[in-house]
């Protein structure tokens, strides 16, 4: 049960639809409701759904009709068929036609928790591996912290200054700064240089999963618990805890989490006995924490415990002369990789880099590269190996939020609105680029 | 403003459920808690169809009853209740409201729920189905620890299985609502 999980209800019965929704509420999902199935497909239009429940009979669409359309939109989207007694042969037709399952009215209240934990916990294992998947893919990554710029030169001697301590550091700043470089960077100048550095992305496992990830378990805790397992908090033991995106753990693991950070101890899922554990936490996180706490989406008193030290990672259009440097340097690395002969970056290249903005930051300037370097015909990468349009070249007007809309927006065109293809090239993940499009009210026109 | 909860039995409820329960809920909401009958009768709830009691207006009608806005208001009924998607509901509550409701109809171990004496595992389950649905009035959601007050029980089995306790989270989470209803009240 994971506020995160969006689900809609489509009903053109008031009192159905309101009843299920505050139901659903009550178990801690996100839930809207709407009455129509245009209504519906507007919704899932503008914004992802994990699960739909969703009328065979509605008024002005056929189910069916809907069901095949939301498929159409979104593969991902579960949908349930709301049925009555006598609708029972449609709804066989349904699932046949993509619908995971159907339910007949009034439904046994076990009956309905049961299918609900069903869905999403198959979605929750389908996110894990993509999780794994992209952790692999991540070690490649960003091998060293560059810069010469003044604010980065600063932010050395900052980290310098910070890591001898052993004081919690919360780094702020945008999607793609390198806030996880600076965290092996303070991590790899401190006296736990020896002991491990241990990442956890809070924003990409579910609450549940993240919760055995952190604490381990025992033998039999769970169904699938066939063995012992240590947890990424006993891992970390004599070195640096890593929270990436500290801002989406769930309310339940923000209680836990404190009581850690208080007791330096706790106890792995199905067991007892109290492990104690000595390691440092760095927290990250791309959204205002501060304002997160203020509207009540995060606990102050964890807040406070973990913004000790503030560190701010600045966006790479704030030192733009570092943009030759860290393009050279993964020129060099993708040249290895791909054993490809490009020697340089053209000066016009270089040029057009240094006009945009880089809304994802230097990890959208790794990607630019790595993109140039597979697709560039020539012995130095041109402005056209670029992923740089002139459309995205104009983008240095407006505020930043108009820029990384436009920025959104242009790789979805450019994908063809696939999600997982923009997410990838922004170098952020699929819940990551969903919940923007959700912000940012982006839809693919009809 | 004063803060209590009120106990209001609707008809015949044996004070074997009504005093236990009250004293349950004053000292795990830490509230004043009393017994007051609000409603003589859910008559206007009455589904023919289902032949049961629909329990949501029967929320509004308490809460519309509300003696002072300090106030939280747990009805107890013996009759069946039901919210048109489910065949049957143990209670109901308006959740971060203040009228919540439960049902003797299948919590009682007795067919039809004794109007004179009910039996301990009766007031068990009645204890725990009014901590329950108190809770949703604070905010407080479902929780999947299945020994938790809050945990979501689909068969009795499941109610007789969870503990009379609140688990650590939904503790912490109950002060933190206690507190924010004192501060709204001034």
């Amino acid at each position: 049960m994971n506020p995160d999980t969006r689900i809609l209800v489509i009903d053109d019965e008031p009192i159905l639809r309101e009843s299920l929704q505050a139901w659903l509420e009550r178990d801690n999902y996100t839930v809207e409701a709407v009455g129509s199935g245009k209504e519906g497909l507007e919704r899932i239009s503008q914004i992802p759904f994990d699960l739909v429940f969703l009328d065979l009979k509605l008024e002005d669409i056929n189910g069916i009709q809907v069901l095949s359309r939301i498929k159409e939109e979104d593969p991902d989207t579960a949908v349930v068929m709301i049925t009555a007694y006598g609708s029972v042969p449609s709804a066989v037709e349904a699932m046949k036609e993509g619908a995971e399952d159907y339910l007949l009215k009034p439904f046994e209240p076990e009956e309905l928790s049961v299918l609900i934990e069903k869905i999403i916990s198959h979605k929750a294992r389908e996110r894990e591996n993509i999780y794994l998947r992209q952790e692999k893919q991540e070690r490649s990554r960003f091998e060293s912290l560059l810069g010469q710029s003044e604010v980065m030169q600063e932010i050395f001697n900052f980290i310098e200054d910070i890591a001898p301590t052993d004081s919690t550091v919360l780094i702020a700043g945008e999607t793609g700064t390198g806030k996880e470089l600076a965290a092996k960077a303070i991590h790899a100048t401190s006296h736990r240089c020896e002991g491990p550095f241990v990442a956890v992305n809070c924003g990409s496992l579910p609450e549940q999963l993240m919760e055995s990830e952190l604490f381990g378990y025992e033998q039999g805790a769970f169904t699938d618990a066939k063995q012992s397992k240590k947890g990424r908090l006993e891992l970390a033991n004599s070195g640096t805890l890593f929270l990436d995106e500290v801002g989406e753990i769930g309310p339940r693991m923000q209680i836990d989490l404190l009581r850690v950070l208080e007791e330096h101890s706790f106890t792995r899922l199905g067991g007892t006995r109290p492990i104690k554990t000595d390691f440092r936490v760095i927290a990250a996180s791309n959204r205002d924490l501060a304002r997160t706490v203020r509207e009540g989406g995060f606990r102050e008193d964890l807040y406070y415990r973990l913004n000790v030290i503030p560190l701010e990672m600045p966006p790479l259009r704030k030192r733009k002369e570092d943009i030759p440097l860290l393009a050279e340097h993964f020129l060099s690395r993708f040249r290895q990789e791909t054993n490809k002969e490009i020697e340089h970056i053209s000066r016009q290249a270089l040029d057009l880099m240094m006009l945009y903005d880089w809304p994802g930051n230097v990890r959208e300037l790794e990607n630019a590269i790595e993109r140039a370097v597979v697709v560039g015909k020539s012995k130095n990468i041109q402005p056209e190996d670029l992923p740089i349009s002139r459309e995205a070249e104009m983008l240095g007007q407006g505020s930043l939020q108009e820029m990384e809309k436009a920025h959104i927006l242009h790789v979805l065109k450019q994908n063809d609105w696939n999600i997982s293809r923009s997410a990838k090239v922004l170098g952020i993940d699929r819940s990551t680029l969903y919940k923007k499009l959700q912000r940012y009210n982006l839809r693919q026109k009809a | 403003m004063e803060r209590e909860i009120i106990i209001s039995p609707i008809g015949g409820i044996p004070s074997s459920v009504t005093v236990p329960v009250r004293k349950a809920v004053a000292q795990n909401f830490g509230l004043p808690a009393r017994i007051v009958p609000l409603l003589q009768h859910i008559d206007f709830a009455y589904s023919p169809h289902r032949q049961q009691h629909h329990s949501t207006p029967i929320l509004d009608k308490l809460a519309a009853l509300l003696p002072h806005p300090g106030c939280r208001i747990l009805a107890i009924t013996e009759r069946d209740l039901y919210i048109p998607i489910l065949t049957h509901v143990y209670g109901e509550a308006q959740l971060k409201g203040t009228a919540a409701i439960i049902s003797l109809y299948r919590l009682s171990d007795s067919n039809p729920p004794s109007l004179v004496q009910e039996s301990g595992l009766t007031t068990q389950r009645s204890l725990k189905e009014a901590l329950h649905e108190l809770g949703h009035t604070l905010g407080l959601k479902h929780c999947p620890d299945s020994s938790c007050l809050m945990h979501y029980c689909r068969k009795m089995s499941d109610v007789d299985h969870k503990t009379d306790r609140f688990c650590r989270y939904c503790r912490v989470w109950l002060q933190d609502a206690l507190e924010e209803d004192r501060l709204s009240l001034g």
